[in-house]
């Protein structure tokens, strides 16, 4: 087991310089750079601007300069946010991207997991069906439609909640988002649980917890839960390594200040650290994701072994 | 019940809970105005100023959603008139311009305060020019104060040429055959400028630089030495006498812009500049505080540092999220600022912030929010402003390659493409010419050719796009080598989707399209890379015509043509020479007139405001300029004394001439 996880810790370094130089090298390839636009600036101010930012020196410097930085977790300072360093807007936005991240999460584990068992309990029941229906309908609604159409109802019409802004974690705010954010997750969980649920179900060992004349209660949450719910771990360990690093539709929408909304303008703005950092973050944090997601399965269910 | 009815009874469920929130939408368009209309609580200003700032620096950025929050934060020289845009008093009571515009005077007011309590002087704007200029700060905008003496040269890192036997240096006229050595027109240069003033106010010290900026003009040669001797290697009569002689580095100091006394900023320019002072409200001559600059650095912007100099100062920076500015009880004319706050939404989504502007948390959104494609719900109401702006739309041609190397063939695309109906649609104004229409009065702007698909063809057909009898034929015409490239911006494709149609009615020619990555245009556009025609857009530095007309006073850069005319560029020159404002337009108005005759464009569209202001905010007006000086913006809670539709902007400010 020690062994496993320090291989596999092992196995980020090199990982994450693929990811970093490939990403390096593609933001250099594309046309453009931080400071072009629709209004040129006098070609003398341009090479003031290269040799304020390095950008005049050979290509290998800035790769090596890359690499030393990334080595020692700094990210170096964003070229479009004057002297921001990109360190400090990781961890300014990182708890606005976790909260909304970790209630959509929340959220969607605990009406997923509720449905989906439910519909495996009843299968065939209307239960069943609508539950299935509503699943169909988060994978299938984009939420780039159903942020704007919830805005519409609830706050335009409705005016229950704000349709825009951040005002904290614990607010009014997080709302609308968590829920938009929510929803495909919702259904794919439901699914995982109730086709992971309906097979648990029909294996012996609950039979025999049946036999045994445990409560159904009993049996769905000591027993089947336990079994069933595998699809639903391997499936959501990665899903909150990206619900909590940012998702860039939703914050765009809402104009939550997170790491999804600086990581597409970062791109549009070629802020070349800014990606970077953004990219190496979110990498290490799905490397790990996965990496406790492969140790949970050891813990819930005896029968795997490292 | 059946799964499948089951189904299908959620599904009309789902179906007419859409529709009843439709439904309740769409009934509420009759109603005056766009959403809530009850006045925020406090003395507060809810406004959205575009995507996070750069930097709060007002030098380094060059966005307009930047220069909305300096129009709060820092004053400048000037300030921009709320109605009309152009430059009225602010850190300075009154200026004059020498009789031959080589030197302004600027005489400041005594009671103006930084944030921190400390006197705003003439020294200050000395500090502030200075540091704009400098290599190392990279200010994007430097090149706007290039018109200022030994500015650019400063800027570029050049050297002068000294001469340690005469002790003196070298001078521009000596050379004055090879005009490559700077790029700013000096020929007409004369030797000694005479700084006489109209009012006779030349009391004041004739210090050292003084006496430099009145001397013939330096010799300016490139820093680099790279670049130098390529130069010197092409001109061997000034190889020669550069040969041996020092070179000096131009520092600061030699940059024309000096403190006579500390009420006093003299000015002292390449050549005459009618515009200068249009350009002093601009964000990059704003009042900058020295010391704290210096001191932190480029951390001098965050919120427990920065000193500011105009009527709010900063009280938070939320990233990405908001800023907050406040009253600053040091500013000079503080009792007369009426809002206690503004907040400054940093976010650019146009869909969101109409959200927000109707459930009533923003109150005034910024130029350009509501999409042509909303004008059916809120086009009618009275809080919609709709008003013409110093912005343009328009096509650049590649006049280097294909088909569009042939002025006719420029010319019949412009014809054939009927403006009125394309402006009519968009709910913009057409443009004909190059320079916005109805924005700077007295100026005789040319018309350009009219719609006239009939003429176009006739055009094409002489450029060789006919048939035996000498008509044009469509199928010889070569319109796949051409091709419309653009950004994504909202209304981009609109348009091109309107154009390709007109062509195609017109001309029988389907001419075809393409959306491209922001950053990968520009690079395509500035190269001259594309087949044909690019979409771009102008919007004024500065409330004068040559604004739009620099454009092409370039070969490369800003104009993506391809196209350049040393004509032109001489009408331009001769123009700003020219003192009397009349005279100047009109030669202005011929240079215009010889671009539109070469046709490296397509005139499209005139900007207009399209922003939504709640009818309690007053003071606020849908300038050309589109930036709010926020001092005289209001929170008017009588609804009697509310705007029912636009505010007036026909007559002059009661504010202006302060």
């Amino acid at each position: 087991m020690l062994r496993f996880i320090v291989r596999r810790i092992v196995i980020i370094i090199p990982m994450l310089f693929v990811v970093v130089s490939l990403t390096w090298a593609l933001v250099r390839l594309a046309p453009g750079n931080f400071y072009s636009g629709e209004k040129k600036i006098a070609p003398a101010v341009e090479a003031n601007l290269r040799e304020k930012y390095g950008l005049d020196k050979p290509w290998y410097v800035q790769y090596g300069k890359v690499l030393r930085n990334i080595g020692r977790f700094d990210f170096g300072t964003s070229l479009r946010y004057e002297g921001q360093s990109v360190n400090q807007i990781l961890l300014r936005a990182l708890p606005v991207s976790a909260a909304l991240g970790f209630t959509a999460y929340l959220l969607a584990l605990i009406v997923g997991i509720t449905m989906g068992t439910l519909a495996a309990l009843k299968q065939n029941s209307w239960l069943d069906s609508s539950s299935m229906v509503i699943a169909m309908l988060g994978i299938s609604i984009p939420n780039f439609v159903l942020g704007p159409l919830l805005v519409l109802l609830f706050s335009l019409t409705l005016f229950w909640f704000p349709p825009a802004l951040w005002n904290g974690f614990l607010s009014k705010s997080i709302v609308l988002p968590a829920i938009t954010l929510s929803a495909i997750y919702v259904a794919y969980i439901a699914r995982l649980t109730r086709s992971g649920m309906l097979e648990v179900l029909r294996s012996d060992y609950i039979r025999t917890a049946r036999a045994k004349g445990l409560s159904e209660w009993q049996v769905v949450t000591r027993h089947a839960l336990r079994g069933g719910l595998l699809p639903v771990i391997s499936f959501s360990g990665p899903a909150l390594a990206f619900l909590i690093t940012g998702t860039v539709v939703v914050e765009k929408i809402f104009a939550l200040p997170g790491l999804g909304n600086y990581f597409i303008n970062a791109c549009f703005n070629r802020d070349e650290p800014l990606i970077l950092g953004i990219v190496a973050f979110i990498a290490i944090s799905v490397l790990v994701f996965n990496l406790l997601v492969d140790i949970s399965y050891a813990v819930i269910d005896p029968r795997i072994k490292y | 019940m059946s799964a499948a009815a089951a189904r299908s009874i959620f599904l009309v469920g789902v179906l007419s809970a859409c529709l009843l929130v439709v439904g309740c939408t769409a009934s509420a368009n009759n109603e005056t105005f766009f959403g809530k209309t009850d006045p925020p609580r406090e003395n507060v200003l809810r406004y959205v100023s575009g995507s996070e700032p750069e930097s709060l620096d007002p030098q380094i950025p060059i966005g307009q959603n930047e220069a909305r929050i300096s129009m709060a934060l820092f004053e400048g020289l000037a300030e921009y008139d709320p109605k009309s845009s152009q430059p009225i008093p602010a850190l300075a009571e009154s200026w004059e311009v020498n009789k031959d515009w080589s030197e302004v005077l600027f005489h400041l007011r005594r009671d103006g305060r930084f944030s921190n309590g400390d006197r705003i002087t003439a020294r200050d704007f000395v500090y502030t020019i200075q540091r704009g200029m400098t290599p190392s700060v990279g200010a994007r905008y430097a090149s706007l104060a290039y018109p200022i003496k030994y500015a650019q040269a400063f800027n570029e890192g050049a050297v002068f040429v000294f001469d340690p036997n005469t002790k003196n240096y070298l001078l521009e006229r000596d050379f004055a055959d090879d005009n490559s050595t700077n790029p700013v027109a000096l020929s007409s240069q004369p030797d000694v400028i005479s700084s006489e003033y109209a009012n006779g106010n030349a009391s004041l010290a004739n210090t050292a630089l003084h006496q430099t900026m009145h001397a013939p003009l330096r010799l300016v040669l490139p820093g680099k030495d790279k670049k130098r001797n390529d130069l010197l290697d092409k001109n061997p009569k000034l190889k020669a006498a550069v040969a041996g002689k020092q070179l000096v580095p131009v520092k600061a100091d030699d940059v024309g812009v000096e403190a006579p006394d500390d009420y006093t900023l003299r000015i002292s320019l390449m050549q005459p500049t009618p515009y200068f002072i249009s350009m002093m409200p601009h964000q990059f001559f704003r009042a900058l505080h020295q010391k704290t600059i210096e001191k932190f650095g480029s951390a001098w912007t965050d919120a427990d540092k920065i000193v500011t100099s105009g009527p709010f100062k900063l009280d938070s920076w939320r990233h990405y999220d908001r800023i907050v500015v406040v009253r600053d009880p040091q500013y000079w004319d503080t009792a007369h600022v009426h809002l206690d706050k503004i907040v400054f939404y940093l976010l650019a989504d146009n869909v969101t912030m109409l959200s927000l502007y109707k459930a009533g948390e923003l109150d005034v959104t910024y130029n350009h929010t509501v999409p042509a494609t909303w004008l059916e719900v809120i086009g009618h109401r009275k809080d919609f402003m709709d008003a013409p702006e110093a912005a343009i739309d328009f096509y650049n041609f590649n006049t280097t390659a294909g088909p569009t190397r042939d002025v006719r063939v420029r010319k019949a695309l412009n014809m054939s493409l009927d403006k009125k109906a394309l402006a009519d649609w968009r709910h913009v104004a057409p443009l004909t010419a190059m320079t916005p229409n109805g924005i700077f009065p007295g100026y005789p702007q040319p018309k350009g050719d009219p719609f006239d698909p009939e003429q176009a063809k006739k055009l094409l057909a002489e450029a060789g796009y006919k048939d035996a009898n000498g008509n044009f034929d469509p199928k010889k015409f070569e319109a796949s080598e051409i091709e419309m490239i653009m950004n994504p911006d909202a209304n981009n494709l609109p348009y091109a989707e309107f154009i390709q149609a007109q062509w195609k009615q017109n001309l029988g020619a389907t001419i075809s399209m393409r959306v491209m990555e922001n950053k990968t245009f520009t690079t395509a556009q500035t190269n001259l890379e594309y087949k044909g025609i690019s979409r771009t857009g102008w919007s004024a530095d500065y409330m004068d015509p040559f604004t739009f007309l620099s454009i092409f006073y370039t070969p490369k850069g800003t104009n993506a043509t391809g196209w350049w005319d040393p004509k032109y560029v001489a009408l331009l020159d001769q123009a700003n020479r020219t003192t009397d404002h009349l005279e100047r337009y009109k030669l202005l108005a011929q240079a215009e007139q010889l671009l539109l005759d070469a046709q490296p464009v397509i005139p499209l569209t005139v900007g207009t405001t399209r922003l939504m202001k709640k009818p309690y905010v007053k003071g606020v007006y849908p300038n050309a300029a589109t930036l709010i000086p926020w001092k005289y913006a209001y929170i008017e809670r009588d609804p009697s004394k509310w705007d029912y539709g636009m505010p007036d902007m026909s007559e002059p400010s009661a504010v202006a001439g302060g």
